[in-house]
């Protein structure tokens, strides 16, 4: 009964999603009010009845209804709860569904908020926004049906890949990516309406600006969720790989930031449009590509859903959205008007291209880094893998220059400005570069790039605290108290402003992180008998012994270590080998001591029960529980800028007898 | 109309889709062994529970189906079986050989008494073996011909249609 009930759900919303994007288009040409309503009323429709099959997929998975394939397949009565909930998107099927239902409630959720104003966009937007709807229903419905009806069906399933029970991450990791993922379809949206009505006007950008800025912060969590995982589980001790589905996620995070950075000179010099919506496009044409990546098996991942016959309907969705992006914006890019041009080279807004124009070279180098195998294969016939020299070496000067970028771009004024003042604005800083170097160079660090990189930090720093703090210097020069200065001019007002530069600060702290705890990075191999004690870099390693622990789900080989410093015990820290059932070989998970200082980390190589010897690495990172903290601060940072002013603020604002400067909100 | 913006956009549009679809079909899992008409790497290594050694050239004149497996691999409980029922109506025209490594004696004994054995199994208990033959997990299983030369390999618990299918590429030779 379930299973045709969640098929008839699917085909309701692949009409409405159908409907819909048909209706929304007419209301677009014909301007309709009529037809306008009847496309919100399809949106909601869709919304709804994909919302519907998802709970009865959920209550098909609680219920352990084998009956359904898609319970068949990833179920089991051995698994908690948790990881019944989350095999929801453990699998190909599930995880297509999963994508239905947050695009249904950001379809709904973008449709409400912008019913009242941008109705000039609106019918186009809903049009755009169904069509992509309508795809992922007819994958639902068709290729990717996870509503089959098991003819006889099995008392037991075999449970969710086994990478997915390892670690609870799993269950908040793929959540976030979707609501990144899938939420670049509404600024698409909005982006196409705005092409094929020829007009970027200043009041969509701020729907423009919102609907980007969201997803964006979910997928920045989310790539970090991602590495986090891979820290905590993989037991290699590093956290990214650039692996294809990795770099997957990664590619339109790069789109966006660029796109989240040029949307400001268009508020600011009207300037940039066309390449602005050019970079929301690729954005989420650059999702669609990672939803291949993942999808279709073409690359081999940890990620990756086993072999599907999806692939070839996902690149005709591709091609046809490629199709439809360039068309669309050959014929209707040259009518954005341009209200203003770049004034110099020192010049914030000059600075900004510079960033944009680095962050689609990161791009490409990722794209081109990540698909060359597939190059090379079809032409050559050879098999070969783009590795991390490649990745690496071009990623590290790309990213010191965009933080150098970040120290350099804030301090310039917008517009012209005379030598004196460029002097003026980008000196001082200099102090910090140096402070942040010697610190660096104190704590141990001596590579070439990391002292750069603290440089460039350092810089960037000092600028960053500088304007994050701007208004509320200027409250206090002016009369105000402390606390009163803080209030008014960080939280209540300016709070895009400060927003913004918490996130800069965070990246900040995010790259030297990053630099310092790979070049500083110790890893030690040790060999251990029952009860034996060894040194490895300052630490003193103890092996206790071996543990066996039998689950229902799994079979666990733990290895007991204790781990001292100076004589005293500072953890106990319990690697082990997983053996599930459906896997070739034993998933090792690391066990990690973190401080804000540095990580111990120690990943079992080899363990052996009877005889009671371990083999192990143990890794010692600085600093990696900054990239973590920072990442979140960076997602806290972005959604407090996010915030709307509250009309009294704006009003106050209007009859505000303090002198502001001519940049109360410059990020 | 924007001509640039229209045979840029196309240009990168086309490559990537045509790059894309020159991958489908395609199973990064699969990686061809170098190994695939070369010599199989010599071994001869302890049978488990005796203490006769089995070399493996000794076998040559006939197709060997070398399973490397071990007991805490689930994947090769599932392939136990296949195995042992296609040894039992194919020997001894082909010669079955199961290679342990990482594993302990006991159980590996107590595996076999419960689930039946009809070929003889040998234990790598340095992993030497293994490591030659470049194993990446377990099971995996390599398909000599009557010359000793390897004429396959398969990753994966094997359904016996594929390993029929990889040991006539054996026998062919």
């Amino acid at each position: 009964m379930t299973a045709p009930l969640g098929r008839i759900l699917i085909l309701a919303s692949l009409f409405a999603a159908a409907a819909g994007a048909f209706v929304g288009f007419y209301a677009g040409r014909t301007r309709s009010a009529v037809a306008l309503r009847l496309a919100r009323g399809f949106a909601y429709a869709y919304a709804a009845a994909i919302a519907a099959a998802t709970l009865v997929m959920v209550y098909a998975l609680l219920a352990h209804d084998f009956s359904v394939s898609y319970v068949a397949q990833v179920g089991s009565r051995q698994i908690p709860t948790w990881v019944t909930v989350v095999s929801l998107w453990s699998s190909l099927e599930g995880s297509i569904l999963f994508w239905g239902l947050v695009l249904g409630v950001y379809i709904a959720i973008s449709t409400f908020l912008t019913r009242r104003r941008y109705e000039e966009y609106q019918p186009d937007a809903i049009g755009v926004w169904l069509a992509c709807a309508a795809f992922f229903s007819f994958l639902i419905a068709g290729p990717a049906n996870p509503f089959h009806t098991v003819p006889n069906p099995p008392l037991d399933g075999p449970g969710p890949n086994a990478l997915l029970q390892n670690h609870v991450l799993m269950a908040i990791h793929p959540p976030f990516l979707y609501l990144g993922y899938v939420g670049m379809t509404i600024p698409f949206g909005f982006a196409c309406a705005a092409l094929i009505k020829g007009r970027l006007g200043h009041n969509v950008l701020k729907p423009l600006r919102v609907s980007l800025m969201l997803p964006w912060i979910f997928q920045t969590v989310a790539i970090m969720l991602g590495g986090w995982w891979a820290y905590e589980v993989l037991g290699w001790g590093g956290y990214w790989a650039w692996d294809p589905v990795e770099n997957a996620s990664l590619l339109p995070w790069l789109t966006a930031t660029a796109a989240l950075h040029s949307i400001m000179v268009v508020e600011r010099r009207g300037i940039l449009k066309g390449w602005t919506i050019t970079l929301i496009q690729a954005t989420f044409l650059l999702t669609i590509l990672g939803t291949f990546m993942t999808r279709s098996g073409v690359f081999n991942s940890v990620h990756s859903f086993t072999q599907s016959a999806i692939g070839p309907t996902i690149l005709v969705f591709l091609a046809a959205a490629l199709l439809f992006t360039v068309a669309l914006l050959a014929f209707r890019i040259d009518k954005l008007e341009v209200e203003g041009r770049i004034e110099g080279a020192a010049s914030r807004e000059a600075l900004f291209l510079v960033n944009n124009l680095i962050f689609v070279l990161l791009t490409f180098t990722v794209l081109i880094g990540t698909v060359f195998p597939l190059i090379v294969e079809a032409v050559k016939g050879k098999q070969m893998s783009v590795g991390r020299p490649y990745f690496d070496s071009m990623s590290v000067p790309l990213g010191a220059l965009l933080l150098f970028v970040l120290g350099v771009g804030p301090a310039l004024p917008w517009g012209r400005a005379n030598a004196a003042q460029v002097k003026k604005a980008l000196l001082p800083p200099l102090i910090g570069a140096l402070v942040f170097v010697a610190a660096g160079f104190a704590f141990g660090a001596r590579t070439p790039w990391t002292l750069l990189t603290l440089a460039f930090g350092g810089y960037a720093a000092q600028v960053t605290l500088g304007q994050m703090f701007m208004p509320m210097r200027q409250r206090m020069k002016s009369g105000d108290s402390l606390g009163a200065a803080f209030v008014d001019g960080q939280l209540r007002r300016g709070r895009r402003r400060f927003g913004s530069y918490i996130v800069h600060a965070a990246v900040v702290i995010v790259v030297i992180a990053i630099a310092i705890s790979s070049s500083m990075r110790q890893q030690i191999e040790l060999h251990f008998t029952k009860g034996q004690t060894q040194k490895a870099a300052g630490y003193d390693v103890t092996f206790v012994g071996v543990e066996e622990r039998t689950e229902p789900h799994r079979i666990s080989t733990i290895g007991v270590f204790n781990v001292a410093k100076n004589g005293k015990q500072i953890a106990r820290l319990e690697p082990r080998m997983n053996h599930y059932q459906s896997m070739r070989e034993p998933i090792g998970s690391p066990d990690v001591h973190s401080t804000l200082l540095r990580d111990v980390y120690i990943s079992l190589s080899n363990v052996d029960a009877a005889n009671e010897t371990a083999s192990i690495t143990v890794f010692i990172a600085p600093f990696i529980v900054w990239i973590w903290l920072a990442v979140i601060a960076m997602a806290l940072g972005a959604l407090f800028a996010l915030i709307p002013q509250r009309r009294a603020v704006i009003l106050s604002e209007a009859k505000d007898p303090l002198p502001t400067r001519a940049e109360p909100e410059t990020v | 109309m924007n001509r640039s913006v229209l045979v840029i956009g196309l240009i990168i549009g086309a490559v990537l889709v045509t790059i894309l679809f020159s991958g489908l079909g395609r199973d990064p899992a699969a990686i061809r062994s170098p190994l695939i008409g070369k010599p199989a790497p010599a071994f001869a290594l302890r049978e488990v529970g005796t203490n006769r050694t089995v070399d493996i050239a000794q076998f040559k004149g006939k197709p060997v189906v070398l399973n490397f497996w071990a007991t805490w691999c689930m994947p090769c409980w599932e392939e136990h079986p296949v195995l042992v029922a296609n040894a039992n109506m194919l020997q001894p025209n082909v010669q079955f050989l199961g290679v342990v490594f990482q594993d302990k004696e006991d159980k590996i004994l107590g595996f076999l008494n419960q689930r039946g054995s009809s070929y003889p199994t040998v234990v790598d208990d340095a992993g030497k073996t293994a490591i030659a033959y470049g194993v990446g997990g377990v099971p995996e299983t390599y398909f000599l011909d009557a010359n000793g030369v390897i004429r396959a390999k398969y990753a994966g618990p094997m359904s016996p249609d594929i390993l029929r299918e990889n040991l006539q590429k054996a026998m062919r030779q």
